[in-house]
Order: structure tokens, then sequence, then C-alpha cells
């Protein structure tokens, strides 16, 4: 990880177009976006369904292409990279957390938050100890070698942000994490989050269509129509 | 990632899927057993026929003859022990021992028998024939002249009287070659003169062909009879047992020398060339040259030299090729048949790659989200498809071992021949078949969107 200048925006947005044509009709999924976030910022993109705020989560994670506009993130132009640079930049800088959690379901917890570090190719000892204490970090000591099917929604989103967090990633990226869960465990997990960027300066972006979820976050970055309100 | 992982990762999500998996190593275990069975068949008929051409006088073995057309005006093509000398100065070559090809006349109670094929070999040359005794044995170094009988040599005895032997009355004569009394005549132009003029009736069968010679010859004195005694008598059971040994006479070729030189004395020995005045040389001409090469595949290589040389050189090497080639398509065109199945079983692997990527589409993405290499995730799958391919060849060779051991047991020979390289070969197939199957599962799934992860059903 390198270390990066607070001046400078880890994520900076310039301008970021999504076009879809649907028949002849073109259709403005992002219209003109502009945005910086600092890093350790807690963020979240806020807007109501089809307003684009997921089409640009997914972009600056990489996941889509952008029609026009430029996406630099820890000093990189993701625009301009292939599949195969954008799985690197995600496993070299990015962590997900999904709102199904997206568990595997024949691994118990230890093994799912292990799952990114053996795709880096680290030992599997080393893969357990990481493990263990990202487990730890979250609360989840008693569930260690649980499967996901004999886990409450809560205690697997846990597993899904100790997953996110055992590769220290720079920026963690969150779709709708807590979309799943009730109002009681959403707070839990949010108040979880804001925990762990405060203690280790990490950067988080999180989508939520929820007004209340979204004033956990330190800037909100609402969007509607495809463009910054 | 570390292949240990990307190994453990594909089996166990093999052994999620369990039925399916063995539903389709099932498919692959029978594609594999039926080309090894089919291929081992081919072997088998093709090592039987190998077998037989042993028998036939060697797969190894080259006969050299001198050049018949150039006896007359040149010496320089016959067979001499110079000769004999340079053949085994010849690469590759073993063993080379000079014949000695003479006729005699075997005669044992009222019985007879003019043999051809009286043939002395050097005492190596004797033990490289490798010749199945079914009584007595090899002569020994140094011995006065022994005979070994061929086991058909019995059918040519004729009743002296009435001209008839086996092939007329179908009863062979009851000669018992190891231990009766049998008398030899090397001398057979006096002996056949001297028979012809006592004899009242003239003989059918062999001699008329001699006729013509009976005028030059002057002896008229009662040819020399002596004992030659038996060495042993070669193997083979009954009217078929039909070898190239069968109805020769075999003999240590120093022996044979020794009384051929004192049978005729200061006379020419039938078959030895004169000088131009008549008179004999002082060596030894050959009928020919027994040359055994040390593997099967110098054969032609060898025979081809000593043509060149200019003697005129023959074996069974292009009856091998032949026979070889002729198995080796009959074999390609049973693994063919195999390979059939093995076709269907290379279907069964794709479909079930393809089910479970469609089933896993979420997983690859999340996968993908997370950092996971193209690459991995391709091998991911390559690693499933090929462990298909290993566990449904391993158990495909298992089978034909089983297969092979029931036909050969029921033919009561060896009709399946399964060798190692066959056992591998259909392993290393296997896993080929299983990886070729799942390259382009493998690739889709490499292609596959990230954002099916995001999605949410």
């Amino acid at each position: 990880m390198q270390e990066i200048n607070s001046e400078k925006p880890v994520i900076h947005v310039e301008n970021l177009y999504r076009i879809y044509k649907s028949g002849q009709e073109k259709v403005y999924a992002l219209n003109g976006v502009s945005f910086d976030i600092m890093k350790g910022e807690f963020v979240a993109i806020v807007g109501t369904s089809g307003s684009g705020k997921s089409t640009l989560l997914n972009m600056m994670a990489g996941l889509e292409k952008p029609s026009k506009g430029k996406i630099v993130i820890a000093g990189k132009h993701i625009e301009k990279l292939n599949e195969k640079e954008l799985v690197r930049f995600r496993r070299e800088h990015v962590g997900f957390i999904f709102q199904s959690y997206n568990l595997m379901s024949t691994l118990n917890a230890i093994e799912n938050v292990a799952l990114p570090l053996s795709f880096r190719g680290i030992d599997k000892k080393v893969r357990e100890k990481r493990s263990i204490e990202a487990l730890k970090h979250v609360g989840l000591e008693k569930y260690m070698t649980h499967r996901p099917n004999e886990m409450s929604g809560g205690q697997q989103q846990r597993v899904g942000i100790a997953r996110a967090l055992v590769v220290h990633p720079e920026i963690i990226f969150a779709d709708e994490p807590t979309g799943n869960l009730d109002s009681h465990t959403a707070g839990e997990m949010l108040s979880l989050m804001q925990d762990i960027v405060k203690k280790d300066r990490q950067t988080l972006v999180m989508v939520t269509h929820d007004d209340h979820l979204a004033s956990y976050a330190d800037k909100q970055i609402r969007i509607s129509d495809g463009k910054i309100v | 990632m570390k292949i240990s992982d990307l190994l453990q990762m594909s089996v166990s999500s093999l052994l999620k899927r369990k039925l399916r998996s063995i539903l389709t190593i099932l498919g692959v275990v029978i594609g594999i057993a039926s080309i090894v069975t089919m291929v081992s068949l081919g072997l088998g008929m093709q090592k039987l026929q190998l077998e037989q051409i042993e028998q036939y006088g060697g797969l190894t073995s080259i006969t050299v003859m001198p050049d018949q057309s150039d006896v007359v005006t040149s010496n320089s093509h016959l067979i001499d022990d110079d000769t004999i000398s340079t053949f085994s100065n010849l690469d590759h070559v073993e063993i080379v021992s000079p014949v000695l090809t003479s006729s005699a006349i075997l005669l044992s109670g009222k019985y007879k028998d003019e043999i051809w094929q009286l043939n002395g070999y050097t005492l190596e040359g004797l033990k490289a024939l490798n010749y199945k005794f079914s009584e007595g044995g090899l002569p020994h170094k140094g011995e006065s002249l022994k005979f070994i009988y061929g086991n058909q040599l019995l059918n040519d005895f004729v009743d002296a009287h009435t001209g008839q032997g086996f092939y007329e009355t179908g009863n062979r004569p009851d000669i018992d070659l190891m231990n009766d009394t049998i008398f030899t005549v090397f001398d057979t132009e006096s002996y056949n003169n001297s028979n012809n003029s006592d004899s009242e009736k003239p003989d059918s069968g062999f001699e008329s062909q001699d006729d013509e010679d009976d005028n030059d010859s002057s002896a008229k004195t009662p040819a020399k009879k002596y004992i030659i005694p038996a060495a042993g008598v070669l193997y083979g059971e009954g009217e078929d047992a039909w070898y190239d040994y069968s109805y020769g006479v075999y003999c240590d070729i120093e022996a044979l020398k020794t009384t051929l030189r004192q049978v005729f004395r200061n006379r020419t020995i039938p078959g030895q060339p004169t000088r131009k005045n008549g008179k004999p040389y002082k060596k030894w001409y050959y009928s020919s040259a027994y040359i055994k090469v040390s593997d099967i595949k110098y054969v032609s290589a060898v025979q081809k030299e000593i043509k060149d040389m200019g003697y005129d050189a023959t074996s069974n090497s292009e009856w091998i090729q032949q026979t070889q080639e002729s198995s080796r398509s009959l074999a390609a065109m049973l693994g063919g048949i195999g390979a059939v199945s093995m076709l269907v079983a290379a279907i069964g692997i794709a479909n079930t790659m393809m089910m479970s990527i469609y089933e896993r589409t979420k997983e690859i993405g999340v996968m993908k989200v997370l950092g996971c290499e193209l690459k991995d995730i391709q091998a991911l799958f390559l690693f499933e498809a090929a462990s298909i391919g290993l566990v449904g060849g391993v158990i495909g060779n298992a089978l034909s071992f089983l297969v092979a051991f029931a036909i050969n047991k029921i033919s009561g020979q060896q009709t399946c021949y399964i060798t190692a390289w066959l056992v591998l070969a259909g392993l290393g197939f296997a896993v080929i078949v299983g990886v070729l199957a799942g390259y382009f599962p493998s690739k889709r799934a490499m292609n596959l969107s990230p954002l099916a992860a995001i999605r949410n059903d």
C-alpha cells in the first residue's frame, strides 16, 4: 500500500457520464458527475432507485466502464484499465461489501474471510491468522468456524465486512450493505463501520437509499437523475 | 493463487456436486476402458504374430547366400571365412555363423531318406537359433559329428523297396531317431549309382532327378555307411507343427567339415567349387551365412548393407514390417471405435462444466470483485475438468485390466496385451480430453461479468 498525501483526494471523479442506448433514445444514467473523496472519509452516496447511484459505485469499483469522464483512484486512471488490470486494481486497492453478503456457502467464517487473501497467493497459515484478527475486529470471536447458513444476517454481514477489511484496502465500497437487515441490526452495522473508519482512517464509500443510514456518514453525495444535487 | 489452493477449490466444488461428478466420470471411465481394451486387442494380435514369426526363423536373423549369378566368373561373392569375419564386423551384428549345407542319405531298417538340408552351423550359431528340443540337446564343443533331427523328418523316410512313405501311406515310419541305429551315407552320388545298377526296378521319387548325372560318375564302389549318433530331436507335436527347421538335420559345422574331409579324401566335396583344373580349393566355401542382429530395428539396415556388398540377403523384416503395419492399423481402427465413446464422454464433461458455470455465475462474479485473477478462474475450471478426466482415466484403466483379464481367460491366450505405455497414454488422453472439453466453459467463466455479483436475486 502506498502512502497517500492527505492533501490529495483518494478518489477523484470528474465529469463522469454513463449513457445507455434504449432503442432510439439515449438514457443518461450518469450525467456529468464530479466530486473528490479524501482519505479517511466515510461518504454516503444517497439517491432513490434508478438515480444512478449504483452505477456510480460500480464504476468507481471498476465493475462498469464509464462512457465519458475520469475516475482517478489512488493516482490511477481506472477508466483506462482493461479487465485484467481492473482485477489487479481491485485486488490491490479495493474492498467490497455486498448487499446480499455473497459468502461461499461451503466455507466457514474464517475460510470466507481468507478467500481474498488466497487470491493474493498468501500462505494458508498467514491467511488464517489475519482472518481471525479481522473476525475479532468485527466481533465474531464465537462464530469463527460457523458456516453462513448457521449465522444470522447481521453476523453474515459482519463476516462480509471482515472479508473486505482483511486485505487492508485503501478504499472500501459498500453497496446497500444493510439492505437485507432489519433497522436495528442495520444501525449496529453502521456504527461498526463508522468505528472502523475512525480507528483505521479507512476510506469508505457506501451506497444507500435511506436518509437515516446516510446520516452515519461524514459526507453525503446526493444523486438524482444522474446528477449531483 | 497457489496451485494447492486452486486444486483444493476445484476438488471441493466437484465434491459439492457428487452425483453429477460421478456420472460424468462414469462416461470417461467407459470411454477410456473401451479405448484401452480395443487397442490392447490390436497389440495382443501383433504380439501373437511376432511370436509366430519368431518360430518361423526368428525376428532378428538374416540369411546370406552367395550371389549365384557371379559364381562362375568371379569368386568375390562367395562366402568363405574372410567373408564371415567381414560380416561379424558390421554394426549391430551379434552372431555370424557360416552354414555348410550338404546332402546325405539316412538308412534305418527298410527305410531310407535322402536329405538335402544337412546344415552345419557353428555351436554359437546353433545356440542362437534357439531351437526347442523334445529330446536331447545341442552337441558340445570338440565332439565328433552328431545330428539334430527336425521334428517332421520322419515324414520324408520312404520304404526303400516300395518307394512309399508317409505321404502315400499316411503312416509315419516307426523309427526312434534318438536311439535306433541310423546309417548315414555322405557320398550320395556313389550310393545312388551303385544302387541304381543293383535295383531291379527304377526308384520313383527322389532319385529320378539325378539320372543325368549318372553317366559322369566313375565310382562304382558302394559308398561307405557311417553311424552318426543323434544329439537331439527338435520339438513339435503332431503333423501341424511345421517350422522352418522341421525337415532339416543340423550339426556342428567343424565336426561336419572333419567328417566330410574324411569321407571324400582328395576328391571334391559336393557343393564346393573347383579350380579351373578341377582340383578342389584348400579352404571352405559356405552355402550360406546365418546372421543374428542385436535388435529387430536394425535388420533391414544390415540386410541392405550386405546386399550392397553383392550378396543375396533375406530376412523376415519385410514380413514383420507388413504384419506390424497391418496390426498397427488394426489397433488404430479398434482404438478409433473406442474413441467414439470417449467423444461422448468429452461432450459429457463439457456439459457438466457448462451447467456448473451457469449455477456459479454469482460465485464467479464475487471472486472477480474480490480480486481473483482471470487466469485463476480459468484454471479452477480447467483443473475441475482435468480431474474428472484423471479420475475417469484411472478407473477406466483399471476396468480395462479386468476386461482384458477376462478376455484372455476365456480365449486361453494373450488376446489382450496391455503395455505400460498404453496405460500412460490412456491416462494422458483422459486428462487431455478433460482439459479440452473444459476449455470453452472455462473461457466463458473467465469472461463472465463481475456485475453478476452485485445483482440481488
